[in-house]
């Protein structure tokens, strides 16, 4: 095989393993973030829920950033046009997230009830909103959507942003990621704190990812009566050019075509959905640090699910099909693949070292009495 | 018809702008004060003075009040590429998203992962551990700013990428041109170095105002002293690398120091003054009330006595031909992407040097295409082009100028401040405390001056004489816009207000506040009247 | 056999810190003075707080503090 498209696929590759990543890590802070009003009813409480993960949101935030980064570098047509398609969505996602930094720093600064109650609100707000807008999104791009490009590159959108919000696949899609990030930011909790934030953590992990496997499979059904795209001539190692080079076809049904051809990729969903029921069933056995494992299996059943019926597809087009952004049409350069491949061998390894150590430094429970103490802490 | 929309463009250029440089109030201090939080704690864990960790301490949690929101705003900017600028990142991401993502890969997850053991980890690491944490917090928020430059500093001067008809985008061909950027060096150092004269000041004000209520004076001196010292030598470096930034836009970018020196016609040396003050007039392409330096701006410019520095509407005329060029240029490459053929490519390889000028004069072209102009009004959309080729000279001017001189004014106070400091005659110099204290926000003014003089500078382009700037936002509707600019403008002026409201309460409340950690038997005793 | 080991190592990252400064320096003279120059700074400013401690110490030993 070429080594363009080799580059072309190990990227793709990467890509879905940053988004599991995101997923994972960004999910898990989002999830506190989502149950927080909930688990803690009292400031002490939430104080405590908020400090489980102060020592490592800023870095799991980088998981965000190097997903938008990596995109950038890697395809940066797809980059450039998903993201000015979505421009409402997007922003909305992104007024939500510059609000959590903030709120983590500024909440306990100050001490008065109403200053904390609204920060608590805004930990609501920048905890779901980005992980359902997350989940929305590839909600879309199983649709399609409506742009072209004219002969220069440029983009034009051809739909309106209330089609890419008020979707209902969309929406199932959104209500499915922000379950698993409630269910792992729950079992987060259940590792790191005590009663009684640990036994509420557990109730809303266990219902959460009860309410992830029902979303995933009725997402499942729903994906067989829609239509999907073909592509019916493209080659593989093409310039990375979406103007012309491709013919696409969209078909009632063609998602699944990939799993039809290859069935061993049924795997995919089936470790998803063995993945959140195991995490279920361990939180409610008490065995948290295992189920936290199990978290991960169900992001790479997901995220694997998605890309295994759409490969190689990134963002389909509804209005012309043929100018729908692939792999092969949206990459970058092989020189800037192979540069950015290189330097990704070299600092992911060692980002995931200084992770675990960060993790395995600030290990233990984190005591409510202690966090009433200190004034360093959140 | 496809067509661009000149408010759209503007209205993209504008939140850009209100965006990057809200952002970059907060990131020059955090640039510099890693480093100074670093180099308390280095004296903490040499000497083991108490006093030292309090500062470290101290000064750490204005720091974390201050990073929440230089990563807050950073997360826009991240973002703000693929939703404003679709057709930039299209055309350039192939280089440009490489140093982007490295940002992210080796500085930005490193910065974030141990900064949270910075504030947190005092109690579960030894002290050089620790020390160590704080050094690689520094180091990972400098090599962060590195590659955002970097990037910066390639669409300046892009270097390691050429066009690639086939793909209709620049294309990435040698990462060392791009990291070894002349441009990109000098940038980074002279913008990193200026978040160290911003640290500085934030430092010495802080503590000035403390001797000024002659409060926690011991704690206060020693920082004052230390902040002095390193705002100094900082300034220093700025103001040499300023040099070195204005011989790289002589040598690589005329028109923007064409602009900046407000030189309407090429130079005449030796004699030529230096403007400090004037009206330039952008429409009238003239200057009123010039007020300059004679003999200054040659050497001062070009190192030398002799060279004239070219002027801008002798820069207009050399650019008429290359707009001409630049039309058969893009009309070749549209022929040839529709048609793909062989004599259209030969066309385009002739005149591809120019092609960034016939996408500038594409705005004047019927249906903004330039296949479409008429030979006989070819001459007539190349005059309409010449005056695009400029920035605006009235900012470039004024803002270059204002930087210039706080950096001066930054300089002569750091010196007065470190030959006080070092003599121990500080609170005898009230009036000179007070100078320091209200000087706080001005290098960060300065910082933000030096991004306009910058990035006001290279206009018209986005890549300097490849692609314009008219052409390289998304192609949004004015309600899209204004929805996204009403919401920056509510929620960045929430986070200032809170920001500046947190930020007077601690400096207020000073370091005893928070002085909850144990003092060890080693605790320096002159500290106590800092608790 | 632990000090040659110790010296060895030590050695080693010593030439790797001379090739690296070698090529920066020759590729990238400004990041070379920048990281010579950050590191300069923080130790001016460190000995400028050592130097505060020295010269309170007099004051308070002449009895002037």
């Amino acid at each position: 095989m070429d080594l363009y498209v080799i580059l072309k696929l190990v990227w793709a590759g990467l890509l879905c393993v940053l988004l599991i990543g995101l997923g994972l890590m960004v999910g898990m802070d989002m999830g506190v973030g989502t149950l927080l009003r909930f688990v803690g009813r009292t400031d002490g409480e939430r104080r405590t829920a908020l400090n489980i993960i102060g020592p490592h949101w800023d870095g799991n935030q980088v998981w965000f950033i190097l997903g938008g980064g990596a995109i950038f570098a890697a395809f940066p047509t797809l980059y450039a046009t998903s993201f000015s398609v979505f421009y409402v969505v997007m922003i909305l996602l992104l007024f939500s997230m510059i609000l959590r930094p903030v709120a983590f720093e500024y909440r306990s600064k100050v001490d008065a009830r109403l200053w904390r109650a609204s920060w608590d609100w805004v930990f609501l707000l920048s905890g779901f909103l980005p992980m359902f807008v997350y989940g929305a999104a590839f909600g879309n791009i199983l649709q399609g959507v409506g742009y072209h490009f004219n002969w220069s590159g440029q983009y034009f959108q051809d739909g309106s942003f209330l089609s890419y919000l008020l979707n209902p696949f969309a929406i199932l899609c959104g209500l499915m990621a922000v379950s698993l990030s409630v269910m792992q930011g729950g079992v987060m909790l259940m590792i790191r704190s005590e009663n009684p934030i640990h036994d509420r953590a557990r109730r809303y992990a266990s219902r959460a990812g009860l309410v992830a496997v029902v979303l995933f499979l009725a997402g499942g059904v729903w994906v067989r009566g829609m239509h999907g795209f073909v592509l019916e001539q493209g080659n593989p190692a093409m310039p990375a050019n979406p103007m012309h080079g491709q013919h696409v076809s969209m078909q009632a049904g063609a998602w699944l075509n990939n799993y039809a051809a290859h069935p061993v990729l049924w795997l995919l969903p089936l470790l998803g959905v063995v993945c959140m029921l195991a995490e279920v069933a361990l939180v409610l056995a008490n065995r948290p640090r295992v189920a936290w494992w199990m978290g991960l299996g169900a992001w790479v059943g997901t995220i694997g699910t998605v890309a295994a019926s759409m490969f190689p597809f990134f963002m389909p087009s509804t209005t012309n099909p043929d100018q729908s952004l692939t792999i092969w049409n949206s990459s970058a350069s092989q020189y800037g693949l192979t540069c950015m491949l290189a330097v990704a061998l070299i600092f992911v390894p060692l980002i995931l070292c200084y992770t675990s150590w960060c993790y395995y430094v600030m290990r233990g429970k984190v005591h409510t009495a202690d966090i009433i103490k200190d004034t360093h802490s959140y | 018809m496809d067509l661009i929309n000149p408010a759209v463009v503007d209205l993209s250029r504008f939140q850009f702008a209100l965006t990057a440089l809200y952002h970059f109030m907060f990131v020059p201090l955090t640039l510099g004060l890693t480093f100074m939080l670093a180099a308390m704690e280095t004296v903490y864990v040499v000497t083991g003075k108490q006093v030292y960790k309090d500062m470290a301490l101290f000064w750490g949690k204005l720091f974390g009040i201050n990073f929440a929101l230089g990563v807050a705003t950073g997360l826009t900017m991240e973002f703000e590429f693929g939703t404003n600028w679709s057709m930039y990142s299209r055309f350039f991401g192939d280089m440009f998203g490489t140093p982007l993502a490295i940002e992210g890969l080796m500085a930005f997850f490193m910065e974030s992962t141990f900064v949270g053991l910075m504030f947190f980890g005092w109690d579960r690491l030894s002290k050089p551990v620790h020390l160590a944490i704080t050094y690689l917090v520094a180091l990972g928020s400098n090599l962060s700013a590195l590659w955002i430059l970097v990037a910066n500093a390639s669409m300046n001067m892009p270097n390691g990428a050429h066009f690639d008809p086939e793909t209709l985008r620049m294309t990435f061909d040698s990462f060392v041109g791009v990291v070894f950027n002349p441009d990109a060096q000098a940038k980074f150092v002279h913008t990193s170095v200026a978040g160290y004269v911003a640290a500085s000041m934030f430092v010495m004000g802080i503590s000035a105002f403390y001797l000024l209520r002659k409060e926690h004076r011991e704690f206060a001196a020693r920082s004052f002293r230390m902040a002095a010292l390193f705002g100094i030598f900082s300034t220093v470096a700025v103001i040499t690398l300023g040099d070195v930034l204005g011989r790289l836009d002589y040598e690589h970018q005329p028109t923007k120091i064409a602009a900046i020196e407000g030189l309407w016609h090429t130079s005449k040396p030796p004699y030529e003054p230096w403007i400090i003050a004037a009206l330039p007039n952008d429409a009238k392409q003239e200057s009123s009330y010039e007020i300059g330096v004679p003999f200054v701006l040659t050497p001062l410019i070009t190192h030398s006595f002799t060279t004239p520095i070219t002027g801008m509407i002798e820069l207009e005329d050399a650019a008429a031909p290359r707009i001409e060029s630049g039309i058969a240029a893009v009309s070749a490459l549209r022929r040839y992407e529709e048609g793909h053929q062989a004599a259209d490519l030969e066309m385009f390889h002739a005149h591809q040097n120019d092609m960034g000028y016939g996408l500038l004069a594409s705005r004047h072209a019927p249906n903004q295409d330039v296949t479409a102009i008429p030979p006989e009004q070819i001459q007539s959309v190349v005059e309409q082009t010449k005056p695009d080729i400029l920035p605006n000279v009235f900012v470039t001017f004024w803002s270059f100028r204002l930087m210039v001189f706080l950096g001066v004014f930054f300089f002569v106070l750091f010196a007065m401040a470190s030959y006080l400091s070092l003599k121990n005659q500080l609170e005898r110099n009230r009036l000179f405390l007070k100078i320091c204290m209200w000087a706080i926000p001005l290098p960060i003014l300065a910082t933000e001056f030096g991004w306009i003089t910058a990035e006001a500078g290279r206009q018209p382009w986005t890549v300097f004489e490849r692609l314009p700037t008219f052409m390289s936002a998304s192609t949004h509707s004015v309600s899209y816009m204004l929805f996204s600019l009403a919401g920056f403008t509510v929620l960045y002026s929430i986070f200032i207000a809170v920001e500046l409201y947190l930020m007077f309460k601690f400096a207020r409340l000073g370091p005893e506040a928070h002085g909850q950690h144990d003092h060890g038997a080693d605790a320096d005793h002159l500290s106590v009247v800092a608790h | 056999m632990k000090i040659f080991l110790r010296f060895a190592g030590l050695g080693l990252a010593l030439v790797v810190a001379l090739l690296f400064a070698v090529f920066v320096g020759d590729q990238g003279p400004w990041y070379f003075a920048w990281a010579v120059g950050t590191v300069m700074i923080i130790l001016v400013a460190a000995a400028g707080g050592v130097l505060f401690d020295a010269q309170t110490e007099d004051h308070v030993s002449e009895g002037e503090f």
